[in-house]
């Protein structure tokens, strides 16, 4: 059928981001015993508590085992060989961007990602993660000004211990899953964020992920903390070289939202997806939470997933302070022989909670895209409400549309709708907009678009360029 | 044949300028299913026209605005059809658009998500750059389809909403023709566009078409009844049976059906179809 | 899933040493089962489809076989009897054939209306009984395969038309010492017939046992079969059921299924689609309250093009009732042009009570309309201030409103005697739960 060949043409787009950077990097071992997780400790320079964290869980991730009940198959990643820690030789921590290794700084300019601060964007800070360090946080000072602290993890750990100690494993225990326990043990870097009382963050902040390192993992850490009243919006994005061997990303990402307190976290994940045999690619097994610990606090995740050969991710939010809100907007393209299985949890405790879920899935090619979710009403979470909207789009007949809601409820007087389609792009559809003088693509694109608009338009301005080219969509209303 | 009289060339040039749509001898079936549903169309129709084709349902008629848009279901298998000269029979549907020609829905079809103004501002453009008209920006094509709205008299806030989702029937076809006033296409065939219709918001469609009727384009009227062609007069009348044209006439055509029923001409063209 | 037996044997293990031995007919069927059955270790919760669902009321009970089917007073008997089915009646008590009670025979040539063990050389028998059932790794109906006494045994010949619903009535009798029955049926619908059955199962006191009905249907090119199934076990008692359904082509298969009593119940209905231009429903009711526990996992698996497939799952849960359901829709590879809706509502009236839902769609093909739906919820305030605007007590607008939720499931019941019956005990449930109700 042509219209499922422009519509892949138009999501298989040839990889853009798959070059590599020539960097000589820091010697470290392979595999991983208690002395990797201590040397990792004493590269990063931590104190003894932060070591003896990355221990405890260590040891718990060595009594654990890979889980096995999502709907993926794959080889599974080889612990022994993999490099745990991967840093560029010409660091130490940089205070000037001329102290930047040259290859790197180049690297983010062709992501599009300048770090000079009067290229970017203005309005959006940026944290540049190459591999397992951060290369360089651009507007702090700005940032430092509004109180604002943004940072690399590791920087937090030794300038903000009372707050890493305080909130660092408090909504992704060490022992949450297999995967974040490894990275509880083992991780490199990431950012920090943290939005003191009364402050709304003058400025989008921005972490931007880059794996170069063929061998490595990626084990990033992020903890973003917003106080009383203060709200701030994050932005992620990802990008992987194209290498025939499967790397592993499996990262954490803590949000704390006090009372009245609003956190937005948007991801762009594009890691790259691997080639038309599933050779190579991103394993994407990464814990996101949210603890919306506040009375009337807010946490709201938007996604868009193209990247990876196989995802597993469901960032979630525990809706504990009185009438706090969650919220998930996702949209997650599936081609070749991509496997994601993603979703998200919303756990009501709180009373008169909200939680609104937009889940739209699109697969095409050989992939399979599947939508797995929890919403739950615990016996307390008085009048709780929850929607949930969960579409799939099938694109050609070798492809699969799964959808794995848990829904459960232990309170009368809570609420939840759940509604899930599937369809297709109707040949009816395609020629009605050809009659109108639009090209095949285009219309193919102007469909999908129509299908995702819901969660596209929860999409930070910056992003929304972003997304537009990832899909292949042309935006409809960018200006305006 | 051998024609190399002067005049007719210079008649023949001139005719050429004037037809906008020629279908000879189309033969037509659904694609892959071997069922012929056009069974040898002719039909000429010039600049300024209105043709009305009339017929009882399964008549081909619907299929026949189908076929000269290229809707892919139906597979050509005689015959050709010619516009401005040219035949289209290669063209992509978008591609027939971007020459001008226009089909409005009989069942329009909904784009759930996306906007009336992005449908039209992106087929608006692209049929522009296309035929050397300029590519007009958000705002100057805000202004310009804002005057457009008043000649079917829709609502703004109709902009913003999905195509056709959620419309109602006379809503659908209202916004047909108010597509057509935005594309300002050289040949309309207007797919049983009076169907569903109120008499109020026929007689708002009808207004319309009349007014964006001109001297530069032709209208195709595809129509099981008489009602429509009381708002917009023909200038010929065809009415269509098993898949062929089996009389044509003036409006006058229309009235003589309308009194004696399709019984009176499915005679005539069993009679006809035995005599071949 | 490397379902082993590592562990323990169960209790259906232990008891599957006395299978019946009066039944040499069978004794292939039960030896194969048993093989698989020693084989195959009893489910626990960390495997998915048991992940909501405890079965240690079962694995802690110590049945016991039962040697005799018990002795009943007729009228005890007789006052389940549904009018319409006076000439095609089956009757069973505790999994045994009672052929005194029964009526076969009475609709005539071309439907067979018996027991299995009477027709365990009739051709249909030995082509489909326990080779229909298709369960993974499932002990229960490996158990029943073992075990069963006996069973139901419907048949049509190409074309026949059953004129009276068949009613196969399962009665489960007072025995000192929990016990389990192992029902079985075999309905096999020959190309072009029609026919109902009327499949009862009632506790008539308050002790535990446990039941396991498995049930295979074949519905063949042009047959129809409705299949009403209503589940009244003890309030003590376990059930566990396993029908499973084959649609070929141009047929129809419609199922209810009532689910009132016993404390724990795990019903699994599957229906397999065998060719194109199929239509199936897999409705359910379930009205439950107390300590219980109502499971409902079934499967609709479309695997050719065109077909039209329904479900409608109504739930109400009071006291400390825990409803669980999993409605799993599949779509294979190729089948295009499947219109599959299911819809699951669920009303929690009680603080105590707790719903799990998961309605899951698998979809291979890209050419199909499919939906889920599900809600959980207490009645619309709306709706129940609107009534008491009409002069109601909160708690009559309350009982009336639950009663019409709950009414919606069973209007397909086309047997008349039945549907009062199921009107009768939707009002009883909704009567009997009206003065609780008011706490939320």
């Amino acid at each position: 059928m042509s219209e499922t060949k422009a519509l892949e043409t138009m999501i298989g787009e040839e990889y853009k981001y798959g070059f590599t950077t020539d960097v000589e990097y820091e010697d470290f071992p392979k595999g991983i015993n208690e002395d990797v997780v201590r040397l990792i400790s004493e590269k990063k320079d931590e104190p003894e508590w932060m070591t003896e964290f990355r221990l405890k869980a260590y040891r718990a991730w060595t009594e654990m085992e890979e889980p096995t009940w999502f709907n993926a198959t794959y080889e599974k990643p080889k612990f022994d060989t993999l490099q745990y820690y991967s840093a560029p030789k010409n660091k130490p921590k940089l205070n000037s961007l001329d102290e930047v290794d040259p290859n790197i700084r180049e690297t983010y300019e062709k992501l599009g990602i300048p770090l000079e601060e009067q290229k970017m964007l203005s309005g959006v800070a940026v944290d540049a993660v190459f591999d397992s360090v951060s290369i360089f946080t651009t507007f702090k000072e700005k940032l430092a000004e509004a109180g604002v602290i943004f940072c690399s993890i590791s920087e937090a750990v030794k300038d903000h211990p009372e707050l890493v100690k305080k909130y660092m494993g408090s909504v992704v225990p060490v022992r949450d899953n297999f995967y974040a326990a490894l990275n509880s043990a083992v991780f490199s870097d990431g950012s920090f964020c943290y939005v003191p009382k009364d402050t709304i963050c003058p400025m989008e902040l921005s972490t931007y992920f880059r794996i170069n390192n063929m061998n490595s993992g990626q084990f990033e850490r992020t903890l973003i903390i917003a106080e009383e009243n203060s709200h701030v919006s994050y932005l992620e994005g990802c990008t992987a070289p194209m290498y025939d061997e499967h790397q592993l990303h499996a990262a954490v990402v803590e949000l704390i939202a006090l009372d009245n307190a609003e956190i937005k976290y948007s991801t762009i994940q594009n890691w790259y997806s691997g080639d038309e045999e599933g050779r190579g690619g991103i394993y994407n097994f990464v814990t996101k939470r949210g603890a919306c610990r506040g009375k009337n606090s807010k946490i709201s995740w938007t996604q868009l997933e193209t990247g990876s050969a196989v995802t597993l991710k469901y960032p979630s939010v525990i809706l504990q302070g009185d009438n706090s809100v969650g919220e998930f907007f996702s949209v997650a393209v599936t081609n070749k022989r991509q496997q994601a299985d993603t979703g998200t949890k919303m756990i009501h405790i709180g009373k008169n909670t909200k939680s609104t879920i937009i889940s739209k899935g699109i697969s095409a090619g050989r992939s399979d895209n599947s939508y797995r979710g929890q919403v739950k009403i615990s016996k307390k979470a008085d009048n709780a409400r929850n929607y949930s909207q969960c579409d799939s789009m099938l694109i050609g007949q070798t492809c699969g549309a799964h959808t794995f809601p848990y829904i459960e409820s232990a309170n009368p007087t809570g609420k939840i709708e759940h509604e899930a389609t599937t369809s297709r792009v109707g040949e009816d559809q395609i020629f009605y907009l050809q009659q109108r003088g639009i090209s095949e693509d285009d219309a193919i694109s102007l469909i999908v678009n129509g299908f995702c608009k819901e969660v596209l338009k929860e999409l930070p301005m910056e992003f929304a360029v972003e997304a537009n080219k990832l899909l292949g969509i042309k935006l409809e209303g960018s200006v305006g | 044949m051998r024609h190399t009289n002067k005049s007719f060339l210079k008649q023949k040039l001139n005719q050429k300028e004037t037809i906008v749509l020629e279908l000879k001898n189309l033969h037509a079936e659904v694609e892959g299913e071997g069922i012929e549903i056009l069974k040898g169309v002719n039909l000429k129709v010039n600049k300024g026209e209105i043709h009305a084709i009339m017929g009882p349902n399964g008549s081909g008629k619907s299929t026949l605005a189908k076929v000269v848009a290229g809707h892919p279901e139906y597979e050509v298998t005689g015959g050709d059809i010619i516009y401005n000269g040219e035949s289209i029979l290669e063209m992509d549907p978008d591609e027939r658009a971007h020459a001008g020609v226009f089909l409005a829905f009989q069942y329009p079809v909904e784009v759930p998500g996306v906007t009336n103004t992005t449908l039209l501002r992106e087929s608006y453009n692209t049929i522009a750059a296309s035929r050397g008209r300029e590519e007009l920006d958000p705002l100057e094509f805000d202004d310009y389809i804002r005057e457009k709205l008043d000649l079917v008299e829709m609502n703004p806030d109709f902009l913003e909403r999905s195509v056709n989702a959620g419309f109602s029937g006379g809503e659908k076809k209202r916004n047909e023709i108010f597509q057509m006033a935005v594309l300002q296409p050289t040949l309309s065939l207007l797919d049983e566009t009076d169907s569903g219709l109120d008499i109020d918001a026929l007689r708002v469609v009808s207004d319309g078409i009349n007014k964006l009727h001109g001297e530069e384009d032709a209208i195709v009227l595809i129509t099981h009844y008489q009602r429509l062609l009381n708002y917009i007069i023909p200038d010929f009348v065809h009415v269509m049976i098993g898949g062929k044209i089996v009389k044509s006439g003036g409006k006058e055509l229309a009235f003589e059906l309308e009194e004696k029923g399709y019984d009176w001409l499915e005679s005539l063209a069993k009679v006809n179809g035995e005599a071949k | 899933m490397g379902n082993l037996t590592k562990a323990e044997p169960s209790i259906l293990h232990n008891l599957a040493i006395h299978a019946p031995e009066n039944t040499p007919q069978w004794s292939n069927v039960r030896g194969k089962n048993l093989k698989a059955l020693n084989s195959t270790a009893f489910p626990h919760r960390k495997i998915e489809e048991w992940r909501f669902t405890d079965l240690k009321p079962i694995e802690r009970t110590e049945f016991v076989p039962l040697s005799e089917a018990g002795v009943l007073p007729a009228t005890d008997i007789e006052k389940y009897f549904i009018p319409e089915s006076d000439r095609s009646r089956l009757v069973f008590i505790n999994g045994r054939f009672q052929e005194k009670y029964s009526s076969i025979g009475g609709l005539g040539k071309g439907v067979t209306v018996g027991n299995l063990n009477a027709n365990a050389s009739h051709e249909t028998v030995s082509s489909y009984f326990d080779k229909l059932v298709n369960y993974e790794e499932d002990v229960f109906t490996m158990f029943n395969g073992v075990m069963f006494e006996d069973g139901a045994f419907i048949h049509l010949e190409k074309g026949a038309k059953a004129e009276a619903p068949i009613q196969v009535l399962n009665l489960y009798t007072d025995a000192s010492k929990p016990f389990v029955a192992t029902p079985r049926m075999l309905v096999v619908a020959e190309e072009e017939s029609d026919v109902t059955i009327i499949e009862d199962h009632i506790g008539l006191s308050e002790n535990r046992y446990l039941t396991i009905p498995v049930c295979e249907v074949k519905t063949k090119k042009g047959a129809h079969i409705h299949h009403v199934r209503i589940q009244r076990d003890s309030i003590n008692a376990l059930h566990v059921s396993r029908p499973i359904a084959y649609v070929e082509k141009n047929a129809e298969y419609h199922s209810y299924t009532i689910t009132l009593g016993a404390k724990l119940s795990r019903n699994e209905p599957r229906v397999v689609q065998e060719d194109e231009e199929v239509n199936f429903t897999l409705d359910g009711l379930v009205l439950i309250d107390g300590e219980q526990i109502a499971d409902t996992h079934s499967v609709m698996d479309h695997r050719f093009s065109h077909a039209n497939s329904h479900q409608l799952h109504k739930v109400v849960v009071n006291g400390s009732a825990h409803s669980i359901f999993n409605g799993k829709i599949f779509v294979r590879r190729d089948a295009q042009k499947i219109d599959s809706f299911q819809e699951n509502r669920n009303l929690l009236l009680s603080i105590d009570g707790l719903v799990n839902t998961k309605p899951q769609l698998e979809i291979f093909a890209d050419d199909v309309l499919c939906s889920h739906g599900a809600t959980i919820g207490q009645l619309d305030p709306e709706e129940v201030f609107y009534l008491q605007s009409r002069g109601m007590t909160e708690e009559k607008a309350k009982e009336v409103l639950t009663y019409a939720f709950a009414l919606e499931t069973i209007e397909n019941v086309k047997v008349e005697s039945v549907h009062k019956l199921l009107i009768e005990e939707v009002y009883r449930y909704t009567k009997a739960n009206s003065v609780e109700k008011v706490t939320a």
